[in-house]
């Protein structure tokens, strides 16, 4: 099996200036066995790195390591069929004037496998995915789902150390990607294999990966694992697209080593991790997620509390969400049970968990704060 | 809607039905004897047997020259993109017959420029080509034949995905093998489809294969039919022999569908991205000198030859020591044939244009629009003309309406009624296409909002439907005003036409006031192109995907 040890790795189309660039000056060891997803929103670069990684295309700077082999640098690369992985296509690449059959079976042949033991393979792999009799089929008398397992067992019948899939459950409907979730997650599980998966879906990176590359704008943000790129976001970028967050302005009240005093205004002060060289009086930002902030009725007394008042509700089956509006007119968004009922205009305390939020330094630049 | 239903009755159904009779009808009733002669005689088989050869030898030079240039295009980091898709859509657009004359000056055996100058000036006899020849017929038709195949595989290899190719390489398929286990069969249809287009129109080009294979005793399909209405005119055997074409061109045709059909699925997919460009290197130089070639043979040499005969006193190795522009003032102002020539063609290819737009798009209203019982087929129907050649069309008009009361042969009304019969399919594709993109609930909008049928088509559907239209009126006017293989047999000294006029001026020999009015008409036609461009703001090359499907003049 193998690992794969990225290095000022940099990429632009067309145009050589810097704001262009898809991929900048990226660092990342994905280690052997591991289910490692790229994340990031659209023109992040994740999939451009992938291909990279896959060696369609020539990266302008840096190295990409298999194992120890090297295997892309500007002066070479080696070319895809060299590098023995396995690729699954967000639109499944599914050869349409091939049967599931000969799909499958596509690469053994290449590798001039005798016919007894491909056809062997090729039921073993067909049965890994669920799709034993299908084999006569062509693709366009396949569901969606279908042909996306024709895809996985294509990759995998031929043993691939490392299979790169680019967005492969994006174009299935929502209960079908949860189904094919969790066997894309035994499946890494049962085979060993490296995953590298590409996606824009936040909540399918947590659910799969043992680690996260947040990307945006063409540089890694945070690598790291589920928890920790959800909960300890290293930057506002990455905590904004982690999940829902509300972002609020605070100055620091006192600080001592990595923690200190926030002042959020109306009243409410976190004692919470700071990040280093903070220093009293500077303005910072904190992450509330909303699942972080209850709502009650009486006021216990306590820094992390302040008063608000409900102007608006939405029911969305699991939970409720609401906004309340803070005594400094800020809104902030809170989720809590479905059962908890307050009703617009209600006046509530809030409380919010200090030690699920994390602090920001620097002015919110204005590119960001959409 | 019922005068559209009338009008492919007159045009297509009526013609076609009096085909089928004169073709089984003999002086005692129904008789086979036509079919049994045109299938026994050598007369009837050898013609045969030439279109046969010429339109497969064509349709595998327009591959062997077609899909090079789609690939290098389409895949590879070529110099010039620009420039070969228009010498592609030059060619396409350069009257036939126009090129076979030019090549007629440049290497019949005797007078032939090339000929001449390899025979006498380099003394290298075993060079000289003889243009009236099979391998002649098939160089001047090719130039024209090419582009379907070009027009068809470069549409394929920009459409097929790229990561189909990318999904055979990671699994260990270099680029040879990704390119002839996954690329070719994905686009094979294609290219099978436009050399199949390239067959059915060589074969029906009537003007080149009576200049260029006529000398040669190159007996084809069209010339062998048109010989047959020297007196006396043997209709019966005529129609059969047209009947005979029709089905080779409609078995063709067929073949050309299903293939196409199975092409749908290169567009398959999402996301989908374009492939990688391949670095050629040095060798792109190489490929855009051939693609030049194609070039010169195509546009350069044809051209160019035309015009040197048309300003030259005598054409021969010293043509450029006494120029002159007699031929011009001759072909213009005392030929009396070429003003009302060039009137005629005009009002003929605007004339059919609008007729043929206006019926296909109320053909195209129908189908999409109503619920008319067997509105199926009314397409169907003006699908039809695309397997008749233009001669075959010229013979079922002749049958039709000799046997009406009404005198129309020789005028410019059953020429009218050729042209629109046979180029009826583009007009009913163009509408079709234009109308499917228009959404009914467009229409259905204008309608709850209190629009009457006329407000509604007059506010939304019409304005909607008019960049496609205008794109269809193009496709017809265009081949139009350079028919030749129906005019021929349909045309009086009062309702000749251009083309004819060219046609016959050639038959006299009189080469270079023949290259002036060449030059003429070329001028025409590309200005009238060029004057429909400017006004409609369609470029011809583009016009609509239905392009591919046109019908050769």
């Amino acid at each position: 099996m193998a690992g794969i040890t990225i290095g000022g790795l940099s990429k632009t189309y067309g145009a050589r200036s810097a704001n262009a660039a898809a991929v900048s000056d990226l660092d990342l060891v994905i280690e052997d066995n591991q289910f490692v997803t790229l994340l990031g929103p659209s023109g992040c670069g994740k999939t451009t790195t992938l291909r990279l990684i896959a060696g369609y295309i020539m990266p302008d700077t840096g190295t990409i390591h298999v194992d120890d082999r090297l295997v892309s640098s500007p002066a070479s690369v080696v070319s895809p069929d060299r590098r023995g992985m396995g690729m699954v296509f967000q639109n499944y690449a599914v050869w349409p004037h091939k049967t599931v059959f000969e799909n499958v079976a596509f690469g053994l042949k290449l590798r001039k496998m005798a016919a007894a033991k491909l056809r062997n393979q090729v039921e073993e792999a067909l049965g890994l995915v669920n799709l034993t009799g299908l084999e006569g089929r062509y693709p366009n008398e396949l569901s969606g789902g279908q042909q996306q397992r024709v895809a996985l067992a294509r990759s995998l019948v031929v043993e691939p150390e490392i299979l790169l899939l680019d967005e492969p459950l994006s174009n299935l409907d929502a209960k079908l990607r949860e189904h094919m979730r969790n066997e894309l997650k035994q499946l890494q599980r049962r085979t060993g294999i490296t995953f590298v998966y590409v996606t824009h879906d936040q909540t399918e990176a947590l659910a799969l990966s043992d680690r996260i590359a947040v990307m945006h704008a063409g540089r890694l943000q945070q690598y790291g694992t589920p928890y920790e790129v959800y909960a300890r976001p290293a930057n506002r970028i990455v905590a904004d697209f982690m999940g829902l967050v509300n972002l609020m302005p605070a100055t620091v009240v006192t600080a001592r080593g990595d923690r200190g005093v926030v002042d959020l205004g109306s009243d409410l002060r976190l004692d919470l991790a700071l990040p280093s060289g903070s220093a009293a009086g500077e303005r910072v930002e904190v992450a509330v997620r909303p699942e972080n902030v209850r709502l009650g009725t009486e006021d216990g007394g306590g820094d992390a509390r302040a008063r608000a008042e409900i102007v608006d509700r939405t029911f969305l089956g699991n939970l409720t969400e609401y906004y309340v509006k803070l005594g400094s007119d800020q809104i902030l968004r809170a989720q809590t049970h479905p059962r908890q009922e307050f009703a617009i205009g209600d006046k509530v305390v809030i409380a919010v968990d200090a030690s699920q939020c994390s602090v920001f330094r620097g002015e919110r630049d204005a590119a960001q704060a959409a | 809607m019922a005068a559209a239903i009338l009008a492919l009755c007159i045009l297509v159904l009526l013609p076609l039905c009096s085909l089928l009779i004169g073709s089984i009808r003999g002086e005692g009733g129904v008789t086979i004897g036509h079919f049994t002669e045109a299938l026994s005689s050598r007369l009837y088989l050898k013609p045969l047997y030439n279109s046969l050869v010429l339109g497969t030898l064509t349709g595998l030079f327009s591959v062997l020259i077609g899909l090079p240039m789609a690939w290098a295009v389409s895949r590879t980091n070529i110099p010039g993109r620009r420039f070969i898709q228009l010498t592609a859509t030059l060619s396409y657009l350069s009257p036939p017959f126009l090129i076979a004359i030019a090549y007629v000056n440049l290497l019949s055996p005797n007078s032939g420029l090339i000929n001449v100058f390899l025979r006498d000036v380099l003394d290298a006899n075993w060079l000289t080509f003889n243009i009236f020849s099979m391998a002649g017929l098939v160089l001047v038709t090719v130039p024209h034949t090419f582009p379907y195949v070009f027009l068809l595989a470069s549409s394929a290899l920009q459409s097929v995905d790229a990561s189909y190719e990318e999904a055979a390489e990671i699994l260990g398929a270099g680029k040879v093998r990704t390119a002839l286990l996954i690329t070719a069969p994905l686009v094979a249809p294609a290219i099978l489809s436009g050399a199949l287009l390239a067959f059915v129109n060589a074969i029906a080009l009537f003007g080149s294969q009576a200049i260029v294979g006529l000398p040669g005793r190159i007996v084809t399909l069209p010339t062998r039919i048109y010989a047959l209405f020297d007196y006396p005119p043997e209709y019966g055997l005529a129609s059969a022999l047209s009947l005979l074409f029709v089905a080779i061109t409609v078995i063709a045709l067929y073949l050309q569908r299903s293939f196409l059909a199975r092409r749908s699925y290169v567009t398959l997919g999402g996301k989908g991205s374009r492939p990688q460009l391949v670095d050629l290197g040095w060798v792109r130089w190489v490929v855009f000198g051939g693609c030049f070639i194609v070039f010169l043979v195509a546009i350069v040499a044809p051209y160019g030859a035309l015009l040197a005969v048309s300003v030259s006193k005598s054409w021969g190795l010293d043509f450029w020591k006494n120029l002159t522009l007699a031929n011009y003032r001759f072909v213009l102002f005392q030929y009396d044939v070429t003003q009302r020539a060039i009137l005629n063609s005009l009002l003929l290819a605007v004339l059919a244009a609008t007729f043929v737009v206006s019926v296909g798009a109320m053909i195209g209203w129908i189908e999409l629009r109503t619920r008319l019982p067997g509105r199926r087929y009314l397409d169907y129907v003006a699908l039809i003309p695309m397997g008749l050649p233009g001669i075959v069309m010229a013979v079922a008009l002749i049958q039709f309406w000799l046997a009406m009361p009404i005198a129309l042969y020789g005028t410019l009304t059953i020429l009218l009624l050729a042209y629109a019969g046979r180029y009826i399919p583009l007009g009913v594709r163009a509408a079709n296409s234009a109308l499917r993109q228009i959404d009914s609930s467009l229409e259905e909008s204008a309608r709850i909002l209190g629009a009457g049928w006329g407000t509604t088509m007059r506010e939304v559907t019409l304005p909607l439907m008019r960049p496609g239209l205008f794109a269809g009126w193009l496709l017809v006017f265009v081949p139009s005003i350079q028919e030749l293989s129906a005019s021929i047999l349909l045309f009086s000294s009062s309702s000749i036409t251009l083309a004819v006029a060219v046609y016959n001026l050639y038959e006299t020999g009189y080469i270079e006031p023949v290259a002036a009015l060449s030059i003429i008409s070329i001028l025409i036609i590309g200005v009238a192109i060029w004057l429909a461009n400017k006004v409609g703001g369609v470029e011809i090359g583009r016009a609509g995907g239905t392009r591919h499907e046109g019908v050769g003049s």
